[in-house]
């Protein structure tokens, strides 16, 4: 009795063993049937030509050639070719200029917007986040005139102010970064709206003890705001580091009539020329990884920094 | 039997045929060329045209290139001019071999124009002429009128009577005389006056409408970028070109800058505005003229003595991957024959084929009744200057951005203060290094 008992329950053990292991197994399965719609876009459209700018910077592929191996030769050419030289340049200097803008002028607008004593907030909201949704193409064709040396309205405007000779933005090697600056500032709508939210997102007792304890305005920002915050800046910087260093549309607009400025060939601007304009793909293949490593450096150290001045007040 | 099956309509050959590379993209066009393809459909039971048009020609390069990349090329590409063939290089079919098996008559075409579709060493016909634009000057009537000028002359040879009755040489410095007298500013002033303000200008003399470099350094006599060593060459007469659309530029106001260019005032499309005197263009210009007052046709000035009238030619290419070579030349020769007027006309062309020349003429003088000399287009063809001005050399589409790169440098913002030839020997050095790269 005792046995047959124990055999009942190893039998209903084992059967409830089984009906979890294909429970279990089920589940895997939809999970991956699910998961496959991204899973089989990303071997297909990122992994696969990944790999295959990989194998064609060390080939001569171009259009409607057979690709050759060529070994480093691409990318010796690469670190030979003035022109990524001065784009990598005109890139690091654009981003020196435009990394702080993209992420103070949102903060700033963030503060304000969180101001309790602003009236007509959601009013500026949404006028703040409007050219955002605005597609970037028409944007710059209304920059475009907005910044025409001689009859946009920017220059009207200094000429009315006493500035007899205002520069030509978009043809100045000194004023055509200036001048994407201002374009790009018209797209911090979101970054701004994130850190809207983080503000928003702190606790209010906070504040409250702080002002009990003497605490200004500015106290308060910089020893409240900033840290608790400081999770969405991290998350802002780094998409403004990887969109800098991918950095393309504005310039290639600006680049149809301005071509000559050698200020607007940007790294991503060489790369596309390199290959879609010139044909050259195995040596855009190598730029493209070599664009990638440097992004990609760059995240890196600004994720590792972030150990020093993020602070997650629900731990990492 | 099997015949009557509805499957059967699919056994005929399918020749695609993508547009873009040159004209063929506006709304006009589209609906000509459309029902084009529906018309030679129609006649036929062995090849369905199918028809693919590129957003804009700027959008085209990558298409066509995706296209050739991933082993779908198209069967026809046109119409396409030289740049845009050449940018494909190495892409085209030889047509010999189709035009001896299928006996087709050369001897319509003039011989110059179908010499000029060889390639560089003569051995292959890569295109077979179809439309030409001639270089020519436009000049606003009303402009001229008004500042009491006489027109440009049209016909090589004879001179240009300026308003004191004294006779001169039609010729680029004439330009410059009677295009300071068209240069006005917002105060009146002239620009042979020393009151004129370049800044405020108002309506300019002279434009290179839509050119390239290599186009305006044709007009002062053509020459190859690189000769048989491999050794770049921005020749002396290119030389004095470049100087001279730096001065009209940046010395004497006639000219507008880049920046004036895409202003208000000359909105990218600057004689079209009405505030500039003369263009100097081809005839693919009568394309975007619809809002121009009163025009009318000149020869373009001389240099040393001669017109060059740099030349613009289109035709259809055949790819060189096609499965059905026999029958996209069917439809080729279809193109450039029973369907050639049409879309001739819908295109702005001056025919190849002669016999075809003067009803393309007619067509254009019903839309601009403005235009009074139309006998200058055929002349101008004689002065197309050879060789080419978007003539082959290795690392064609870079070298061309550099060319294009120095035009826009001389006629930017900061063009009034470079060294112009020190910028020369940069271009020449920089060619040099580009063609090298393949060498």
């Amino acid at each position: 009795m005792t046995e047959q008992v124990a055999t009942l329950g190893e039998s209903a053990s084992l059967k409830r063993t089984r009906r979890t292991r294909t429970l279990e197994q089920q589940q895997r399965l939809w999970g991956w049937i699910f998961l496959s719609p991204w899973l089989i876009g990303f071997l297909v459209f990122t992994l696969f030509p990944m790999a295959a700018s990989l194998y064609l910077s060390f080939t001569d592929f171009t259009i409607g050639q057979p690709p050759n191996w060529v070994g480093f030769k691409n990318w010796e050419n690469l670190f030979k070719d003035p022109v990524t030289y001065n784009s990598l340049r005109v890139t690091f200097r654009f981003a020196i200029i435009m990394l702080p803008v993209a992420i103070l002028v949102p903060l700033g607008l963030a503060s304000l917007l969180n101001s309790k004593y602003l009236a007509g907030k959601r009013v500026f909201r949404a006028l703040f986040y409007m050219p955002y949704i605005i597609p970037a193409i028409s944007g710059i064709f209304i920059w475009q005139s907005f910044l025409n040396g001689q009859t946009g309205l920017l220059n009207r405007l200094l000429r009315l102010a006493g500035i007899a000779d205002p520069p030509d933005w978009l043809f100045s090697p000194t004023w055509i970064h200036p001048a994407m600056v201002l374009i790009g500032l018209w797209g911090v709508g979101n970054a701004m709206l994130t850190m809207l939210a983080g503000m928003q997102g702190v606790p209010t007792e906070y504040y409250e003890a702080a002002t009990v304890d003497g605490a200004g305005p500015l106290m308060r920002f910089r020893h409240i705001t900033l840290p608790m915050i400081s999770p969405v800046i991290l998350y802002n910087l780094v998409l403004t580091v990887i969109g800098l260093m991918q950095y393309f549309v504005v310039p290639w607009v600006l680049s149809n009539t301005t071509r000559s400025n050698p200020e607007t060939n940007f790294i991503n601007l060489h790369l596309y020329r390199e290959g879609f304009q010139f044909f050259h793909m195995g040596y855009a293949s190598a730029l493209a990884w070599f664009l990638f490593i440097i992004g990609l450096i760059l995240t890196l150290i600004v994720l590792y920094s972030s150990r020093r001045w993020v602070y997650y007040s629900s731990g990492e | 039997m099997l015949g009557a099956l509805p499957g059967a309509a699919q056994e005929r050959v399918k020749i695609t045929w993508f547009v873009g590379l040159g004209t063929g993209t506006n709304e006009q066009q589209i609906e000509v060329q459309n029902r084009i393809v529906e018309e030679f459909n129609a006649s036929q039971d062995k090849i369905e045209l199918v028809i693919n048009i590129a957003a804009s020609n700027q959008t085209a390069p990558d298409i066509l290139s995706t296209l050739i990349a991933s082993g779908d090329a198209p069967d026809i590409v046109g119409p396409v001019g030289f740049s845009g063939s050449n940018a494909f290089a190495g892409q085209w079919l030889d047509l010999a071999p189709l035009i001896e098996a299928t006996g087709y008559d050369l001897g319509q075409f003039p011989e110059n124009l179908v010499e000029s579709y060889r390639s560089l060493d003569g051995e292959q016909l890569l295109g077979l002429p179809f439309a030409v634009f001639p270089g020519v000057l436009y000049y606003n009537v009303g402009l001229f009128d008004e500042a009491g000028l006489n027109y440009p002359p049209t016909e090589a040879g004879v001179p240009y009577v300026m308003p004191d009755g004294t006779e001169v040489p039609w010729d680029y410095n004439t330009v410059v005389e009677i295009g300071k007298i068209l240069t006005v500013d917002a105060n009146g002033y002239d620009a042979t006056m020393p009151e004129f303000d370049p800044t405020k200008t108002i309506q300019f003399g002279f434009i290179h409408q839509w050119d390239t470099l290599r186009s305006d350094f044709h007009t002062f006599g053509a020459n190859y970028v690189v000769d048989e060593e491999g050794k770049v060459h921005i020749w002396d007469n290119w030389r004095e070109a470049a100087r001279w659309l730096w001065e009209a530029v940046w010395v004497h106001h006639i000219h507008p800058s880049d920046s004036w260019i895409s202003s208000d005032l000359l909105l990218g499309n600057a004689f079209n505005s009405g505030n500039v005197a003369m263009a100097r263009s081809m005839l693919w210009y009568t394309c975007c003229l619809a809002d121009a007052p009163a025009w009318d046709l000149a020869v373009q000035p001389a240099y040393n003595g001669t017109i060059y009238a740099p030349i613009d030619m289109d035709t259809f290419r055949i790819h060189k991957d096609t499965k059905h070579p026999e029958e996209a030349f069917t439809v080729l020769t279809y193109l450039l024959g029973d369907a050639a007027l049409d879309l001739l006309t819908v295109y702005g062309g001056y025919p190849a084929r002669p016999e075809l020349q003067d009803a393309a003429i007619q067509a254009k003088a019903e839309t601009y009744p403005s235009v009074q000399n139309w006998d200058v287009v055929a002349r101008s063809i004689q002065y197309a200057p050879v060789p080419h001005h978007e003539e082959w050399y290795p690392n064609f589409n870079k070298g061309q951005t550099r060319f294009q790169d120095f035009l826009t440098l001389l006629r930017s913002d900061g063009g009034a203060d470079i060294d112009l030839e020190a910028e020369l020997d940069r271009l020449e050095a920089d060619l040099q290094a580009i063609v090298d790269e393949v060498q």
